[in-house]
């Protein structure tokens, strides 16, 4: 179950975040931005299309985009198109800062009514309501949708595996999941857990159980994408190339209390661009009108000085980490991975992805009101190196891994170099993007160290600790566990704290608890929360510029001036 | 005064003898090898000669890239350098510019945001031109590695690509060709099959699905066990893509060489084929041989470049002159050196093996029109 990207949303007044946050009972992040210095946006208000519309808006896309089917895709260019296409049955506001992380009923009538001690969640479909193929939404389309992301070998599914009857049928393809219920006469769909789950609606709110009609085939529908209940379907994809799309006609925004905007672009032109100077220069030029790429470091000043009104900086709730395999050799030695926290120093590798960024040494990033800082390793390089020493393992040889896409290659190079410093004979594996993650997520491939992002699913620290560091959710193949992370005081305290329905200081105060824990067994060598930028060219009007705490900019509430 | 020899006497020696006498006295006509006609045509190709000591002056500065890194640079061609500054006439200058989204007087980093706040780029170095004591002589990458100690340990590797797989598929070639030009029938239907199917696919495409494929797992079959980091990678894949290149056209020779007379001559006096393929044909198509092996070196040395900039061919750290070029891909506006110089290394390397390749071939055999063409 992972999700990583080459970047994310929101940026945050922390304090206004975390008390936000804490008041909507979930652990998240928040955003403000702002544009070139001159322009801060912290509005949470939802946006509304009210004659605002345009015909087309231009973006200049990366190849990050996995899949374009809501079963399958995992990442935020994927997730970013389909939030307007595919709606769960509930959803997040369409809103600035904090605000976005409130969960709201998208299909569903009202949010869920929870009894049952917390395992039984009933929801109530919104009536009338048509995929853009015309069809009814039914009750029992969310049943088969939630089995389609089994049949699919979805990486969604791993949320799904509480319900009652889920791990048998993800098992067998066959029967049914019992857990679920639907009535397609009265729209009432209920959901039956083995043990209550503080962090279920946000499951829910995930593209992976966002109904698609029961005819949807059991394989990647990417190019020939499934009918959409959102504002949007998808007309066309061509990987690598371009995706179109465009207002799905069956879509009525009246129907949804106003937690769905209809969307200003009559249409949406995704250009999938290869390289970050070209979708510049084709914003610049007028070519597309929103750059999705991150701005080049070296280019950063001439950019701000020329079209500092049409830059937005932001920080998403994320972080990047060297992750050590606990399993492999030298790693399954504790001095060594302390050793290399001490190593790297977090400031050269900032300025490596163009100063962009804050240090970090911990799982959570510092827009969760569970964030406490830590501060366990200083940059000490003759320390490191003593620890090498005292560990035995000096001279070994060692492989870092990593990707080929962006900067993020830079900071292989950088620990590698680092690594035979302190003692090491490392050589660097960079493999292409497109197969990284599953290659570093086999056990067969025993990847000893190497680079890895995480951009949350959901605003929920069991989206860091329990998808990340679990050891009970360590897989054969798929694993977001890179770490091989396995320590059972850790295990218990997730696992204890996933029952919590809510979460208060009390709670937050463990979850801090266990990021020390963590920090203390340095599976990881986090280094970095990144910050990001969007750059649209003229003619686009930023007032309505939304930069969400999950989806990062909002494609569909962006004004033409 | 010597007696003239009889008719059927006459040999070369009697030739200069005559000469000798009709001169009046003259120089003595020798008995030249075609190797040595060659080299003497070669001599009074100052052009090629001069493109020669280009190449040469290439690899002795590459050679002696350890002692610049040592001595002068005082640096190694992985070392990172991201938070060092270098006196640059007296001053010191970052090696990588603090940039991000900063306070614009404090220039401390901004979280978040406000109207203090702004962008700035964060820039390597460029070339000091040896006003930074010898350190960053041609500036440095978004790593803070000295680019021309990069440059130097990059040719190394290059070269070495180069001229190994030019070895490996010559040789190969070389071998392949005499087998199918010598024996003919079946043995030149299979090998010519094995030319086609190299022929449908360009070779560079050809390379990057096998570099891409290789730069995974690496090569562990055959008793080969080579890792995906290795440079062998590479040069086993631009050798094994280029044989038809080669073998082709001298399979040709071969088969017009094997109904020479004096190919019959040796057969029916029982030789070997073996004997016949080393002893007679190999020897006739030495010249061939030779400036292909010129002319493909520097064909191979653009292929790794091509690889490498793809990510096909040499695996960072590693660096290569096609590396190097990608890695400054992205600085090209701000920095463009870092593209340039390897570029420019290329150029010079491959133009030098050029030049002397056609002066080889044109003083080997002048009538020849030896090309690697794909």
């Amino acid at each position: 179950m992972t999700r990583r990207r080459a970047r994310l949303v929101t940026t945050a007044a922390l304090a206004a975040a975390a008390l936000a946050l804490v008041a909507a009972g979930c652990g998240g992040s928040s955003k403000s931005s702002s544009g070139g210095g001159n322009e801060t946006t912290t509005s949470g208000g939802t946006s509304s299309s009210g004659g605002k519309t345009f015909a087309n808006f231009r973006i200049a896309y990366d190849q990050g985009i996995d899949f374009l089917d809501p079963g399958l895709s995992y990442t935020v260019e994927g997730w970013g198109i389909m939030w307007n296409v595919y709606l769960p049955l509930l959803g997040y506001k369409h809103a600035n800062g904090p605000d976005g992380a409130t969960l709201v009923p998208y299909l569903a009538q009202d949010m869920p009514t929870v009894t049952n001690g917390g395992k039984t969640y009933e929801f109530t479909l919104r009536k009338g309501i048509k995929y853009s193929d015309g069809t009814e939404v039914k009750a029992s389309d969310f049943k088969s949708t939630i089995e389609r992301d089994f049949k699919v070998d979805s990486p969604g599914v791993g949320f799904f595996g509480n319900i009652v009857g889920a791990d048998e049928y993800g098992k067998t393809k066959k029967g049914d999941i019992s857990g679920i219920t639907a009535d397609d006469a009265t729209g009432k769909i209920t959901i039956n857990l083995n043990a209550p789950q503080g962090d279920f609606e946000y499951i829910l709110a995930t593209t992976f159980a966002a109904p698609v009609p029961p005819s949807t085939p059991d394989k990647d529908q990417s190019t020939t994408p499934a009918p959409s209940t959102g504002p949007y379907m998808i007309k066309s994809y061509k990987p690598n190339k371009q995706a179109i799309v465009v207002r799905n006609p069956n879509f009525d925004a009246s129907k949804f209390d106003g937690n769905v905007p209809a969307g200003n672009p009559d249409k949406m032109t995704i250009d999938i661009i290869g390289d970050d100077s070209v979708a510049l220069q084709r914003v610049i030029s007028g070519q597309d009108d929103y750059d999705f790429h991150q701005i080049p470091p070296d280019r950063l000043s001439s950019v701000q000085q020329k079209y500092a009104d049409q830059i937005k900086v932001y920080t998403p709730a994320n972080t990047y980490y060297f992750f050590m395999n606990v399993r492999v050799p030298p790693f399954d030695n504790l001095k060594v991975r302390q050793a290399v926290n001490y190593a790297i120093n977090r400031e050269a590798l900032i300025r490596v992805y163009g100063g962009l960024g804050q240090p970090t040494e911990q799982v959570l990033p510092p827009t969760y009101p569970q964030y406490k800082k830590i501060s366990m390793y200083p940059y000490d390089l003759a320390k490191a190196k003593q620890l090498v020493e005292q560990s035995g393992d000096k001279g070994m040889e060692v492989t870092v891994w990593n990707h080929d896409r962006g900067s993020d290659p830079k900071a292989t190079a950088y620990l590698t170099d680092v690594l035979n410093k302190i003692g090491f004979k490392a050589k660097e594996k960079i493999v292409n993007s497109a197969v990284y993650w599953t290659t570093v997520g086999n056990q067969a491939t025993k990847a000893q160290i190497g680079f890895a992002d995480w951009f949350q699913d959901y605003p929920h620290p069991l989206d860091w600790f329990d998808v990340l560091l679990n050891g009970n959710r360590i897989t054969q193949t798929h694993n977001n566990n890179y770490s091989n992370f396995d320590d059972s005081a850790v295990n218990a305290k997730i696992e204890a704290l996933k029952k919590e329905p809510s979460l208060n200081s009390k709670v937050n105060g463990e979850w801090a608890q266990v990021d020390k824990m963590v920090a203390e067994q340095a599976p990881w060598a986090a280094f970095m929360n990144r910050q990001f930028t969007d750059f649209f060219n003229s003619d686009m009007d930023l007032s309505c510029y939304i930069n969400h705490v999950l989806y990062q900019f909002d494609f569909a509430t962006i004004c033409h001036k | 005064m010597a007696q003239p020899a009889t008719e059927s006497e006459f040999t070369l020696d009697t030739a200069a003898q005559l000469a000798r006498e009709e001169g009046g006295g003259g120089r003595e006509i020798r008995g030249r090898s075609p190797w040595y006609l060659a080299w003497r045509r070669l001599r009074r190709n100052t052009v090629a000669l001069l493109a020669l000591l280009v190449f040469f002056l290439i690899v002795a500065a590459c050679l002696l890239a350890p002692v610049f890194a040592n001595h002068v640079a005082h640096t190694g061609p992985n070392a990172n350098h991201v938070l060092e500054r270098v006196n640059v006439d007296g001053q010191p200058t970052p090696v990588l510019s603090q940039g991000g989204y900063l306070n614009k007087k404090t220039l401390q980093p901004c979280s978040t945001g406000g109207s203090d706040c702004k962008l700035f780029s964060s820039i390597p170095i460029g070339p000091t031109w040896f006003s930074g004591g010898g350190r960053f002589v041609l500036g440095a990458d978004s790593n803070g590695r000295d680019v021309a100690v990069r440059l130097l340990y990059g040719g190394r590797v290059s070269l070495f690509v180069g001229v190994i797989s030019s070895a490996i598929c010559v040789t190969l070639a070389i071998v392949l060709a005499l087998l199918a030009g010598y024996f003919g029938g079946w043995v030149d239907f299979i090998i010519t099959r094995f030319f086609d199917l190299f022929f449908a696919f360009p070779a560079v495409l050809l390379g990057i699905a096998l570099g891409s494929a290789l730069a995974i797992n690496g090569f562990h079959h055959f008793g080969l066990n080579i890792g995906s980091g290795s440079i062998w990678i590479p040069t086993l894949v631009i050798s094994y893509v280029l044989i038809p290149y080669v073998g082709r056209p001298l399979r040709g020779q071969v088969l017009s060489l094997r109904e020479k007379e004096f190919v019959e001559a040796a057969i029916s006096q029982g030789a070997s084929p073996l004997r016949i393929m080393y002893s007679d044909l190999l020897p006739n198509v030495a010249s061939s041989v030779l400036v292909f092996f010129t002319l493909i070196i520097a064909n191979n040395i653009v292929l790794e470049a091509a690889l490498s900039f793809l990510g096909a061919g040499v695996q960072p750290p590693t660096a290569s002159w096609g590396t190097l070029i990608s890695d400054g891909q992205t600085l090209i506006v701000t920095r463009p050196w870092l593209s340039l110089a390897p570029g420019i290394a290329i150029v010079l390397t491959v133009l030098a093996l050029n030049v002397f390749g056609d002066g080889l071939r044109d003083a080997l055999d002048p009538r020849a029109k030896v090309r690697v063409e794909h």
